[in-house]
């Protein structure tokens, strides 16, 4: 898996592919013709202002949200005009994160992240807990077991999302805005949590942020959204890059960013 | 002229699109229920929230309920020297229309609020997006269960909130004016039967129940995901549910006969 | 684990009183019995039955055993009554059924007086001696006019 090509544009790998998406919220266009693909065991991070779509785009590659028209492919499969119990086995191999954890008030955080196991997991109790125990260590949450989702803080209760999203080890998994209203500890704390997932376990990670400094951090490829269409390449490219509406989106972060790695590469 | 004919015509359109979209949300979590696995722990939770929890209310209403018809039909009756009727006529009361209707609108008030504000606002979280994301659907592990829960607790809690009535009234008949508390109990007895009266009441009840359930989790699944939304949706589920059972009951009534 | 157990104890106390209260709703205060097919169905026919009502109360000393559940006329246009009585009454075949009234203006019953004879009456059978309802109008006019012309 991580010993794939490095050409991004390479359609063999890319796990993710949306291809002529359009869509309208009533009278506002969100994609007028959305073409772009997800690397197989990379971590793409969608950026862009709010309101170009980012988090629509996530819950499009998750099935919550169907295109006007177009086409979404995950891991080859055409996944517009699915049923639901179809879109459901699709998502078996889905994990997502979302902005505010959505774990289940009335369940405690232990059986918040046992869920996706007990639903679909052949395991027994043990091989359960055992499993739940892993992924909140994993996140950092080792005493949480009993505790209701929101006795926990925000960056807590991100953290233990992600322990949910995880522990069934699907292959994607979809992060939405992991960053936001985060201190920095936290920030960096899930950043390498990403990181390490991505590279212990292969997983083909997809992130919205508009958190500039972790996101060009940790992106193999970085998807800027802008007004309804896509510019994609790794950060390196973008941060070089000369096309006006990259340098004003990039701003100050960005210069930032080109001169702590890719000056020191060049060899300053 | 012509607004408001058009406006009526949106609103007749709107009224009749949204029927059909309840009556099919309710078919989807109709067939929810013979899927398998059951849920029974989401369902003896939901049977706590609107069962358990509105125990104390039904109970304390039902005899207030009792107090009342005790001391309004005991001077009603006895202007015709008909005391000795009280009985009947309060059991007839409560067991025909005031214990399901009345135990309906309570409970509307106290749990379908309750069960529409918590699916709308797990909505707004993205829990209900959560759980299809994990594969599950959110009808069969979050709407029929506690629409299940609803059906059963109403005809349970319309039987509590008769027996309370009838024990109110009793105390006021009998033990504050001085009624002879067998003719109470044997006018009670006698007038009320079980097929024409208890088994209509039950019949009754479950159709609230029904109604309830499908209103309230129905505006809780499809409400605006925010918080203006999940408060809209709230006030319509009181509102359309009371309006529903009191319709319900006077259709029914009349289908039935006096 | 503990406070889901209490959770769990709750809804059963609930559900248990519940059904208990649906259940003396109907039997006790609804008069439903389990054995209903085994219940002593007997009928009647009378003159008058005056204010007498499907499930008008049946009465033997005072004591309640059953009550009316259908009124038609008969052939000869008479009032017959559909008695639905308590299975384990036994009633001599001579047992007589009279229309009567609970205090001056209360509820019509029908009392019903047994007899010497030792043959029991079998469900589906008539009771065939009858007494009608008294009509309040007719007594007050008797005593009024000082006589019974009827």
């Amino acid at each position: 898996m991580s010993a794939e090509g490095l050409s991004l544009s390479d359609q063999h790998s890319s796990h993710v592919e949306i291809e002529g998406v359009a869509l309208r919220f009533g009278d506002r266009p969100v994609f007028s013709d959305l073409h772009c693909s997800f690397p197989r065991g990379k971590i793409t991070v969608i950026m862009g202002p709010s309101g170009t779509g980012k988090s629509t785009l996530l819950r499009m590659i998750g099935g919550l949200q169907k295109p006007d028209q177009g086409c979404v492919r995950v891991a080859g499969q055409e996944i517009v005009g699915l049923s639901e119990l179809e879109l459901g086995r699709m998502r078996k191999q889905l994990g997502m994160l979302f902005q505010n954890g959505a774990l289940l008030d009335s369940m405690s955080i232990f059986e918040n992240v046992a869920l996706p196991l007990r639903e679909h997991g052949r395991q027994g109790e043990d091989e359960i807990r055992l499993h739940v125990r892993a992924g909140l260590e994993a996140v950092g949450l080792p005493d949480v077991d009993d505790l209701l989702p929101g006795e926990l803080s925000g960056g807590m209760l991100r953290r233990a999302a992600l322990a949910r999203a995880i522990v069934s080890e699907p292959a994607v998994v979809l992060c939405d805005e992991p960053f936001s209203g985060l201190d920095p500890p936290n920030v960096s704390r899930i950043e390498s949590l990403l990181r390490d997932l991505n590279r212990n376990l292969g997983l083909t990670l997809i992130v919205t942020s508009h958190h500039m400094a972790s996101s060009l951090r940790m992106a193999d490829q970085v998807l800027l959204l802008q007004e309804g269409h896509s510019i994609s390449g790794s950060p390196q490219e973008l941060a070089e890059s000369r096309d006006s509406a990259i340098v004003d989106f990039m701003g100050e972060d960005g210069a930032e960013y080109l001169s702590h790695h890719v000056s020191v590469k060049e060899g300053h | 002229m012509k607004g408001v004919l058009s406006r009526l015509g949106a609103w007749v359109t709107g009224g009749v699109v949204g029927l059909g979209q309840t009556v099919n949300f309710g078919a989807s979590v109709l067939r929810s229920a013979f899927v398998s696995p059951l849920r029974g722990r989401q369902i003896v939770a939901a049977i706590y929230d609107s069962g358990v929890l509105s125990l104390a209310l039904l109970c304390a209403s039902g005899a207030t309920v009792g107090f009342v018809l005790g001391l309004q039909l005991y001077y009603t009756l006895s202007r015709f020297g008909a005391e000795s009727s009280l009985g009947t006529a309060v059991g007839l009361a409560l067991i025909r229309e005031l214990g399901p209707v009345l135990t309906g609108l309570l409970v509307t008030g106290r749990a379908g609020s309750a069960t529409c504000a918590e699916i709308g606002s797990m909505k707004a979280t993205d829990q209900l997006d959560g759980l299809r994301m994990m594969a599950i659907d959110p009808i069969h592990f979050v709407v029929m269960p506690r629409a299940l829960g609803i059906i059963i607790v109403m005809p349970l809690l319309s039987a509590l909130f008769v027996i309370f009535g009838i024990g109110g009234a009793y105390l006021i008949g009998v033990e504050l004016l001085g009624l002879d508390g067998g003719s109470y109990i044997s006018g009670l007895e006698s007038a009320v039967a079980f097929r024409e009266d208890v088994l209509q009441s039950i019949v009754k009840s479950l159709i609230f129940g029904v109604l309830l359930a499908l209103i309230s989790t129905y505006r809780g699944y499809a409400c605006a995901p925010n918080a203006v939304g999940v408060s809209r949706a709230t006030t319509s589920t009181v509102v359309t549910t009371s309006v529903c059972i009191l319709l319900a009951d006077f259709v029914l009534t009349s289908l039935w006969g006096v | 684990m503990s406070s889901s157990g209490t959770r769990d104890l709750a809804v059963g106390i609930f559900v248990v009183i519940g059904l208990m209260a649906l259940a003396f709703l109907s039997v006790q205060v609804g008069g439903l019995s389990l054995g209903r097919q085994g219940g002593l169905v007997l009928f009647a026919t009378f003159d008058d039955i005056g204010g007498l009502s499907n499930r008008s109360p049946i009465r033997i000393g005072g004591v309640r055993v059953g009550r009316v559940t259908e009124i038609e006329l008969d052939a000869n246009l008479r009032p017959r009554v559909q008695l639905d009585l308590s299975p384990d009454l036994e009633l001599t075949i001579d047992t007589m059924a009279a229309i009567r009234t609970s205090g001056l203006l209360g509820d019509q019953f029908i009392a019903l007086e047994p007899g010497a004879e030792d043959e029991m009456l079998v469900s589906g059978e008539d009771v065939v001696f009858t007494e009608s309802a008294t009509n309040l109008d007719k007594l007050i006019g008797a005593v009024v006019h000082g006589g019974g012309n009827d």
